[in-house]
């Protein structure tokens, strides 16, 4: 830069702005603290909004959160979500209520890349899919990238959940915490030494099972999570930080049942700065999802779970203001368990079994260039070279024909083949291994200050797959790594978009096409079973996908009432056809709706600030329904009534459509002005009229009138909520 | 371990869950011919005795009231080892067809079922499967989900020298079929827990024990979890049709539904009391 005044402006989500004006005649290193947004201080007015769109970049396809928003968002009693608030937006969707995971533009919800500083999470939800593993108070922001995906990302298709962590407070000790009605949480942040080191640990935990009262004392359920972040300075070139993340499911009934689940995550982090320009972060990441579970009544124990490692070095080089730089490598060892089971008692007559381990290693190597061509084209692009290699384990099968999966044609039915031999290997031996270059390219082009026209293409290779045949994914689904028998799902996103603003800013509008063409979707025969199965690539079909829609989402950026307007309009498909012309495939062959197609898919939020005391917010959502298969017709086989289902309609028919409206309203008492202790009340209604939205319908016979039923479920009716924040 | 089914039960116990009945329009498909042969030979008892109907059905659409019966078919069966023939008659004209002479599966000896019906002809073949005697059943004290449930505790002695499956039927309307994996030649032991909304006590119930082949432990499986069979929801998999081993060898796209199985059965009784 040459030499003279500048005005230099740092802008963070959920932090206040910092303007200062420096005269820049040497080598200036500066830092800035940022200090965190509070609502007691909503007298100053912040124009700078992160979570607003950016016009000039050419990142497209990305939206953010600050936690303050997420905590606004009424959601089901009261339980601040960082998924469901995301699901408001354009282009992402879930199963239903106390569904698992969120689908990005109909992607499978394996295909997200959740990050919580930096490590991977392998499950996103507590209580089967009621609530999210991320305590709100914890998190600093919210960044979901669901296409133009940088390089620097990999190892998922569908799209990129970058959440961070806050540092501790490293001026004042400060508590924040919030009573709910399912759970309460607390945070501790403050300085270890002043102006060098902080920290901050919050927890959070349910106590559900505390007043439902079906349960007696024999039952438990609950969750809980911990987060921890501590950062330590040692000079202006160099800081550490160390982040983690434990949480943990337990549900039980008896001693009968007992089901235990849960996350654990550590990132120790190296920043350094090589110069003014050069940026770097070194990371030591662990990470290890568990699954549990007695039944005692059938006399075993079962565990499963995954662990990684993963070392990774990122760099960003400013070369000058024209053209940046980013780069680095990451390297993950994955050790799969997809299953242990053993006897829970002496007298249990179980034999003990271990399914085979799996191990894994995926290299990346990336670069990516933010490059402004001129000042109206600027460019992103970038390249990932990604190895994964299957390493050696016992017992790998050996299949006739390499065949693992057989058809029978006179009985016209896919079955597993019996294995023929096994191999054994070494650890350091390579199974199999896979290459992928994947290009990363946008751009932007702005039509004028307020109007910009992006695209972008992104091919990315996912190497892991989450083996589960039902519609949202259970923390008993086991994960699975490419090999022998199964391909890398390879994906080719393009997408498009216009970007305009309003009123300079105050109202922004979005609008994006999206394609997606995915290699290597697997799919399962009839009547797989997929728990415990050591011999799994014997129950998989190997098929595509594709995904395409248009999203569109108006925003009102600024004043009393502020929110958002989001509509998609999409399809996501699969096709699994036959290996030979003798053969049927699945669903004869031709595409089939995903079980996350949703057709359209509309959500309205919006917050109403009616003075200091009162703020007011809503959502409305229409989704349509689920798709799902009724049934043809029925019949009797040893006195059991089945229903008959089509094989060439699979996921044709359809739940009732989806909608609600929700309304909260948060009271900030004129107390809080005169003391140190800042306390809010959030007052919810979740689905306020009450309406039934199907989450199944199940086809049976009703035993005393023997007659069959369309029986509807429906979880949540009308759900009020109070929840009690404080801060001090 | 039936996931769909442990993840429903959970789900069920920790919200305010709503059910109704509702009416919904299904589509239909022309009747197919249903053929329901799973015969027990009842192996314990002296002298032996077996159950062999084969049931002929058509079937119905979704929800029609009534599942219409098959009285025009002709029914035998051939002893493969030696090509006799045992023919089978509908007696009562209610769809069920017995053996015209009484008749007892053979160990080792393969059978084809043959049904004539609209001209067109079903064939299916099974060998007797072995199976287990039960050792004892006794009631037990504990529940499962509801708290309602009576818990009956089974053992059997499982063959060591062979890889079994078994259906375990329990009062007639409740089925389990497990394989010997994880209990292979012990003295296993296991909980099942009944459930009968409407138990009056003390009520006397069967269970039954049949060994039975991995195509038709496979097969019933999907089975039960289609009859009960949640659509929607986040834990539903897509149900397709399930087809026995029974075709129809002059017209095969119009293939019938059922299965034809011959297994060794050993019965139970039991009182159950408050």
């Amino acid at each position: 830069m040459p030499k003279g005044t500048y005005k230099v402006q740092v802008n963070y989500l959920g932090y206040y702005s910092i303007v200062e004006t420096i005269i820049l005649n040497k080598k200036i290193t500066k830092n800035f603290k940022l200090e965190e947004e509070s609502e007691s201080l909503d007298e100053i007015v912040i124009k700078s909004n992160i979570e607003k769109l950016n016009v000039k970049t050419p990142q497209m396809s990305v939206n953010r959160l600050t936690s303050a928003t997420i905590k606004q968002i009424p959601v089901v009693l009261g339980e601040a979500d960082i998924i469901k608030s995301l699901i408001l937006l354009p282009g992402v969707t879930s199963a239903g209520e106390g569904a698992s995971g969120f689908n990005v533009r109909g992607g499978a919800a394996d295909q997200n890349l959740i990050l919580l500083d930096e490590a991977v999470v392998f499950n996103s939800s507590h209580l089967f899919g009621f609530f999210s593993v991320f305590n709100p108070d914890v998190i600093k922001d919210v960044k979901l990238y669901k296409g133009g995906i940088p390089s620097k990302y990999g190892g998922r298709l569908s799209s990129v959940l970058d959440i961070y962590q806050k540092e501790g407070n490293s001026n004042d000790f400060k508590l924040t915490g919030g009573i709910g009605l399912v759970s309460s949480r607390l945070l501790a942040e403050g300085p270890i030494e002043k102006g060098k080191s902080s920290f901050l640990i919050g927890g959070r935990a349910s106590y559900a099972h505390l007043f439902l009262p079906l349960f007696n004392n024999e039952n438990k359920a609950y969750f809980y999570d911990l987060n921890s972040k501590i950062n330590y300075r040692f000079n202006d070139q160099n800081n550490l930080f160390l982040s983690t993340y434990f949480g943990k499911d337990v549900f039980g009934i008896s001693d009968n049942f007992v089901n235990k689940y849960g996350n654990s995550v550590v990132n120790l982090r190296w920043n350094h700065l090589y110069s003014d320009k050069l940026f770097s972060n070194l990371s030591i990441i662990y990470s290890d999802y568990f699954y549990g579970l007695i039944l005692d009544f059938v006399g075993f124990e079962w565990d499963s779970g995954i662990t990684n490692f993963n070392l990774k070095y990122d760099f960003k080089h400013y070369i000058n203001n024209d053209f940046k730089l980013s780069y680095g490598i990451s390297s993950i060892y994955s050790k799969f368990n997809p299953g242990k089971i053993v006897p829970n008692r002496p007298d249990s007559g179980i034999i003990a079994e271990k399914l085979t381990d799996k191990y894994a290693n995926e290299f990346a190597s990336y670069i990516d260039a933010e490059h402004t061509l001129s000042d109206k084209l600027r460019v992103q692009y970038g390249i990932r070279f990604s190895n994964f290699t299957r390493l050696g384990q016992d017992e790998l099968n050996v299949y006739k024909d390499n065949k693992p999966v057989l058809y029978d044609t006179e009985f016209k039915k896919y079955k597993a083949a019996e294995a023929i031999a096994s191999d054994s290997f070494k650890r350091s031996d390579v199974i199999s291994s896979f290459n992928n270059f994947e290009p990363r390219f946008s751009l932007s082009y702005t039509l004028d200050d307020q109007t910009s026209i992006k695209a972008s293409y992104n091919r990315m290779a996912q190497y892991l797959h989450l083996l589960s045949n039902t519609s949202s994914p259970a923390p008993l689904d086991v994960w699975t790594p490419s090999g022998k028998y199964i391909k890398p799902q390879l994906l080719d996103q393009f997408a498009i978009g216009y970007f305009k603003f309003l009123k300079d800013g105050d109202y922004s509008i979005e609008t994006e096409a999206f394609y997606k063409d995915i290699q290597n979707r697997i799919d399962y025969i009839n009547g797989a079973n997929l728990v415990a199965n050591n011999e799994i690539e014997t129950v998989i079909l190997n098929g595509k996908a594709r995904a395409y829609g248009l999203e569109i989402l108006v925003k009102k950026n600024q004043g009393k009432l502020k929110g958002w307007l989001a509509y998609t309009l999409s399809k996501s498909e699969q096709l699994t056809a036959g290996r030979t012309l003798n053969e049927p495939g699945i669903n004869d062959g031709e595409w089939y709706n995903t079980p996350y197609d949703k057709t359209h898919d509309f959500s309205i939020n919006a917050s109403y600030e009616l003075n200091k005391k009162w703020k007011f917010n809503t959502n409305f959502v229409f989704q349509t329904g689920q798709p799902t298969n009724y049934p043809v017709g029925q019949y009797e086989v040893q006195s059991l009534n089945v229903p008959i289902y089509n094989d060439n309609s699979r996921n044709s028919d359809r739940l009732p459509a989806y909608h609600r409206l929700d309304i909260s309203a948060t009271l900030n008492p004129e107390k809080n002005n005169k003391r140190k202790w800042q306390a809010e009340w959030v007052f919810g209604i979740y689905n306020v009229y009450g309406r039934q939205n199907a989450a199944s319908v199940n086809f049976s016979q009703n035993r005393e009138t023997s007659r069959n039923e369309a029986v509807q479920t429906a979880i949540f009716g009308l759900v009020p909520s109070v929840t009690y924040n404080f801060k001090f | 371990m039936n996931k769909i089914f442990l993840l429903s039960v959970l789900m069920s116990f920790f919200f305010i869950r709503c059910e109704k009945v509702i009416d919904i329009e299904v589509p239909s498909i022309e009747p197919k011919l249903i053929i329901d042969a799973s015969f027990e030979v009842l192996f314990d008892q002296t002298p032996v005795t077996s159950n062999n109907s084969v049931k002929l059905r058509l079937s119905a659409d979704y929800f029609d009231d009534t599942i219409p019966v098959v009285t025009d078919a002709t029914v035998f069966l051939t002893n493969l080892s030696d090509n006799s023939i045992i023919s089978f008659t509908d007696e009562n004209t209610d769809g069920d067809y017995e053996p015209v002479d009484s008749f007892t599966p053979l160990d080792g000896v393969a059978y084809e079922l043959t049904v004539i019906h609209n001209n067109e002809i079903y064939k299916a073949k099974a060998t007797k499967i072995k199976s287990s005697k039960i050792t004892s059943i006794v009631q037990g004290e504990k529940t499962l989900f509801s708290g309602e449930e009576v818990e009956l505790k089974i053992s059997f002695k499982d063959d060591e020298a062979m890889k079994n499956h078994y259906l375990i039927n329990v009062d007639r309307y409740n089925y389990l079929p497990i394989e010997d994996r994880y209990f292979n030649g012990s003295d296993y032991n296991f909980s099942y827990f009944y459930e009968d909304e409407n138990i009056e006590f003390p009520k006397t119930i069967d269970i039954k024990l049949s060994g039975i082949t991995q195509e038709y432990f496979t097969y019933f499986r999907i089975l039960i979890g289609q009859s009960g069979q949640n659509a929607g929801g986040p834990f539903q998999s897509a149900p397709s049709s399930l087809l026995g081993n029974i075709i129809n060898t002059t017209n095969e796209a119009n293939f019938p539904l059922g299965y034809f199985h011959i297994s060794e059965t050993d019965t139970f009784k039991i009182e159950l009391v408050e």
